[in-house]
């Protein structure tokens, strides 16, 4: 892996260009996708060193997704970013290899620290 | 007749809001006795004599409407009490309490006024006005409005100043003012206007949908508060900026982007209006977006709009009694200051506002790390008189680089700033700050220092002597930082040896609870009601389970972080910067946190709890609190006290409570005087055998009160014949001491009563009525209503002892005495004092008082009737005697050991 990258999977487009956008600002690379099924495609071309998570999408269960993700690539960090709060869901998350489960909206200052720690973690 | 008077009000052309879809159940039972009654009265014009089983049948029915009345008055009384509590601390209500317990209290007393209206066979349809008159007040109170905001969408900082408050929010406002009328430099900018966020909501017709997901939200269940937010939040960060609302953030922008050199960077900051009014801090609550270029000033603006509904906003706002619509979200578009060294400074200790000196904590580059929770700070104590000397200084170990730190001169400057600012706002400051790197001061915000920090408007004394709010411990120096360094605020030792102390006392107090960690958003979401919250840093985010939680302790941060502030406004006890929590708190193992101590006990240290003060009202000042208050306006203020005074009328029913009383009293007269009416005289009322009473003694059944065996044409009745399981309970109380008889008088006490009597009608004998003369038990087998006039006092003992728990209550009314007023208030205080101790609940008018018990079982409601069986008996004429506290204290010694006697002893039915 050459380079931090970063997946967006979400399927409100604004907050995936915007937060794409930001990131790319503050010298993070990254892309995103709409659905879940668009989410594996992705990940099963390219290696993305972080997927941020929607847990409610148009296609699939986020959970659903997150087991794919895991199965075609055991070392990318996951996490969740979802609006629906659920503690069993967070915690069937975590358990199937979520690296964190966070709360929308967040604070985009939290999300780069989080970000980096994920970063810190995978070196 | 009754049908004819009972559509009064129903028919009404335009019933009050109240009283709208809620169908009054007309009863098969009333409208059968209205035939019967009917039939009778007219059959025998004027006074119906009716068979003894007419008569009861007859008297069961107007029992049902006395009954009914009886459980509406209760239901309105207890639902007054309710509102009257909730203005208390610990109560956190919002405007649906108010608007249903209102509908409730009217929908009760409507009742009432029915029922009254149907057992005085038509009479007082006339309430209906006063009825009316006093909805329609509490209409008006419930619908008032926030004011709307009108005006310009953008002001420059240059234009804004304290004058501003309604169009830019109080941090906005303040800062102009520091800017434009202290001259201080602050960073140039300008605020888009709670006018323009209006204009935004309104243009995307968000409103309706945002009240809708709010509506009937549980804010106990996390999660769903969460998802809420979510959802609200995202429906406005996704919404269109109106086209010139955005061209013309954006023309603003533009004018500050003076350096082609350098991309310009903005910080944008809410400024909520409302926000720090009425010394609510909303610390933390909403959003700042830091180093926001020009592309995402817009979605910035949209998420800091939509920050209004931050979870812990919603919370906050509830709690602390602000609807939505009280809170309108305004934002300044600052320049970024390149912060070199930046913090906060108070201009006085935050629990001596008199302090001669400033605090200042500092920490390299944004001052954000110091509220934030997150970062080491240096700590300084800087003289308030010139030159400003530094009488103490802090370094935290993290700052090594000593050219990060605070100069001489810098901290001089800043304290002659806060002087300044202080004396230019006239009350103690809160002050952020930043120095960038060429040098230059800009001050970012400047508010008045929290009341909870500076102890204003709350108890301190604990044990006698005063407790300062604000403590530093753990770091030996900062003591006298402080100014504290005599007192280590161990209040009271505890011989336990502490888990953990030390750290930073962000907020007073005492708490016990398991422990639960919180790491992440997961935690978060399982956070269980009653646990204390245990931390690493104090994020500004936690603050949402500061409803949930009894104390917070966090390996890190300080008293400025708006965690504290937060926990300090809503009464959490909370240690900050204890080194070790994480690891030596294990969860779920209950803890004992004494802040003020600073120090952490395993298990529940009750000497310690008991010294815990009580939280303190978060709602005082709020919208929602003065709706509340402005409507018990209308609602608990009693001006009929005196049946009978000429002014006791249906017209002179100015609240709630007023009509409760007249129509309670006057139900109660339509019960005594039925047998008269309708020929039922002295047949009805049977006298009690009894021996060694000091008076006679009447008894009415209304129902199932006598045996079956009893015979009804008798005058006399014996306490073996009553079924009545209340007036047993009383009759035990009353006969279980001997009367001692009158006590003697002194010659001053009498002169006095003879004094009172001539001056007070209402005393005099000559004007009692027939009805006051004897004492009546009404009774049913679970009912009992006792009206007695002992001496020169007047009282009233009721009884439901039902189903039910909720239909039963024990209520005691007590007035009157013949002494001058000072003998007549002892008396009350030491009834009072025994009733309390017995668990009533008691209100005192002058020398009037009212205590009452309600939803208590069977057997407890049967000890009280006891207790007031025996105090009806044993401080009769008393007042005559109490001279003087000493007295009092006799009195009270011998009645409390009689009661405890009594109430030990087995009974006898």
């Amino acid at each position: 892996m050459s380079e931090f990258s970063i997946l967006v999977v979400d399927d409100e487009e604004e907050f995936v260009t915007t937060l794409v956008q930001r990131l790319r600002k503050r010298g993070w690379a990254g892309e995103g996708v709409l659905s879940g099924g668009a989410a594996i495609a992705r990940i099963a071309a390219r290696d993305f060193s972080v997927v941020l998570l929607d847990m409610r999408l148009p296609d699939m269960d986020g959970g659903q997704v997150l087991q794919e993700i895991k199965k075609i690539r055991p070392a990318s960090r996951v996490v969740i970013l979802t609006g629906h709060a659920s503690a069993s869901e967070g915690e069937e998350g975590i358990r199937n290899g979520a690296f964190d489960y966070l709360l929308k909206p967040v604070e985009f200052e939290t999300l780069l620290e989080k970000l980096q720690a994920a970063k810190d973690c995978s070196q | 007749m009754f049908s004819a008077h009972s559509g009064n009000i129903l028919c009404s052309p335009s019933p009050p809001f109240f009283l709208r879809c809620l169908p009054f159940p007309s009863s098969v039972m009333l409208d059968a006795m209205s035939h019967f009654l009917d039939r009778l009265t007219s059959f025998f014009h004027g006074k119906p004599r009716l068979t003894p089983a007419e008569l009861q049948a007859a008297f069961r029915g107007h029992y049902k409407e006395f009954r009914a009345l009886l459980t509406a008055n209760n239901n309105a009384l207890e639902l007054m009490a309710e509102m009257e509590q909730a203005l208390g601390p610990g109560h956190p209500f919002g405007m649906t309490f108010v608007r249903g317990n209102c509908t409730a209290l009217s929908v009760n007393i409507y009742k009432m006024i029915q029922h009254l209206t149907r057992l005085a066979d038509g009479r007082y349809a006339e309430l209906d006005q006063p009825f009316r008159a006093i909805t329609k007040q509490l209409e008006q109170v419930i619908a008032s409005r926030s004011v709307s905001t009108e005006g310009a969408t953008i002001l420059s900082m240059a234009e804004v100043d304290a004058g501003s408050v309604d169009q830019v929010g109080e941090k906005m406002a303040n800062l102009g003012e520091v800017r434009n009328r202290v001259g201080l430099r602050t960073p140039d900018g300008f605020v888009i206007t709670a006018s323009a966020a209006r204009k935004f909501i309104e243009a995307n017709a968000l409103q309706v949908e945002i009240n809708r997901r709010l509506k009937g939200l549980d804010l106990d269940n996390l999660e769903a508060l969460y998802t809420v937010s979510a959802g609200i939040q995202s429906l406005i960060s996704n919404a269109p900026l109106p086209a010139e609302l955005e061209e013309a953030i954006l023309a603003h922008h533009h004018q500050l982007d003076t350096d082609p050199q350098t991309e310009l960077l903005v910080a944008l900051r809410s400024s909520a209006l409302g926000e720090d009014s009425s010394n609510v801090s909303f610390a933390g609550q909403y959003r700042t977006q830091l180093n926001v270029s020009r592309e995402f000033v817009g979605q910035a603006y949209k998420e800091i709009v939509a920050g209004k509904y931050k979870s812990q906003a919603i919370v906050y706002r509830q709690q602390r009694g602000y609807r939505n619509q009280d809170v309108q979200m305004c934002v300044g578009c600052l320049r970024m200051v390149d912060g070199a060294i930046s913090g906060v400074m108070y201009s006085r200790a935050p629990d001596d506002p008199r302090s001669p000196f400033v605090i200042i904590q500092a920490a390299p580059g944004l001052a954000s790390t110091v509220v934030d929770g997150s970062g080491a700070t240096e700590l300084f104590r800087v003289s308030r008189t010139a030159p400003h000397p530094i009488l103490h200084r802090q370094a935290a170990q993290e700052i090594a680089d000593s050219r990060l730190s605070l100069t001489d001169t810098q901290a001089a400057e800043l304290a002659a700033i806060g002087v300044r600012l202080e004396d230019h706002f006239g009350t103690p400051q809160d002050i952020e700050w930043s120095i960038d790197r060429s040098g230059l001061l800009y001050i970012l915000q400047s508010r008045p220092l929290g009341h909870s920090a500076s102890g204003e408007g709350q108890d301190n004394s604990i044990s006698g002597h005063r407790v300062p709010q604000i403590r530093e411990r753990g770091l030996p120096a900062i003591h006298q930082v402080c100014g504290q360094a005599d007192d280590k605020g161990d209040a009271v030792p505890c011989d336990r040896l502490p888990l953990l102390a030390g750290g930073v006392c962000a907020s007073q107090g005492v708490g016990c609870g398991p422990v639960f960690t919180v790491r992440s958003s997961l935690d978060l979401l399982r956070f269980p009601k009653g646990a204390v919250l245990v931390i690493e840093t104090p994020y500004p985010d936690w603050a949402s389970l500061l409803n949930r939680a009894v104390a917070v302790v966090s390996e890190t941060g300080q008293m400025a972080a708006h965690l504290a502030t937060v926990a300090r406004e809503f009464g959490i006890p909370a240690i900050f910067g204890l080194n070790q929590a994480l690891a030596t708190l294990e969860n779920g193992s209950l803890i004992t946190v004494d802040a003020t101590a600073g120090k952490v006990y395993a298990g529940k240290i009750e000497s310690l709890l008991a010294l815990a003060a009580p939280r303190p009202n978060l709602m005082t000042g709020s919208p929602v609190y003065k709706i509340l208050t402005q409507a018990l306006v209308h609602i608990t203020p009693l001006n009929l006290t005196d049946p009978t005074s000429p002014f006791f009328r249906a017209d002179g029913c100015r609240t709630m409570h007023d009509l409760t009383r007249f129509c309670h009293e006057k139900a109660v007269v339509e019960m005594f005087t039925f047998g008269e009416r309708y020929g039922f005289d002295d047949k009805a009322a049977k006298q009690l055998v009894v021996e060694n009473s000091p008076a006679q003694w009447w008894v009415i059944d209304l129902d199932d009160g006598f045996t079956p065996d009893f015979n009804p044409e008798s005058r006399y009745v014996h306490l073996g014949h009553i079924t009545s399981v209340p007036m047993q309970a009383i009759w035990q109380g009353m006969m279980a001491f001997p009367w001692a008889g009158p006590p003697p008088v002194s010659l001053g006490g009498l002169g006095s009563i003879i004094f009172q009597s001539t001056r007070n009608p209402s005393l005099d004998p000559a004007v009692r009525s027939a009805m006051t003369a004897k004492n009546y038990f009404l009774i049913s087998r679970n009912f009992c209503n006792l009206s007695v006039r002992l001496g020169y006092h007047f009282a009233l003992v009721e009884a439901n002892l039902g189903e039910f728990l909720t239909e039963n209550y024990v209520s005691f009314q007590f007035k009157g005495g013949a002494a001058d007023e000072n003998r007549r208030l002892l008396r009350i205080r030491l009834i009072r004092e025994i009733l309390s101790a017995f668990g009533f609940r008691v209100e005192q008018k002058v020398d009037a008082m009212t205590a009452r018990i309600e939803k208590k079982p069977g057997p407890y409601l049967l000890e009280r009737l006891r207790i007031l069986g025996y105090l009806l008996i044993h401080t009769r004429q008393i007042d005559m005697v109490m001279a003087d506290e000493g007295m009092a204290a006799t009195y009270r010694e011998k009645i409390m050991a009689d009661l405890h006697t009594l109430l030990d002893t087995p009974t006898e039915g």
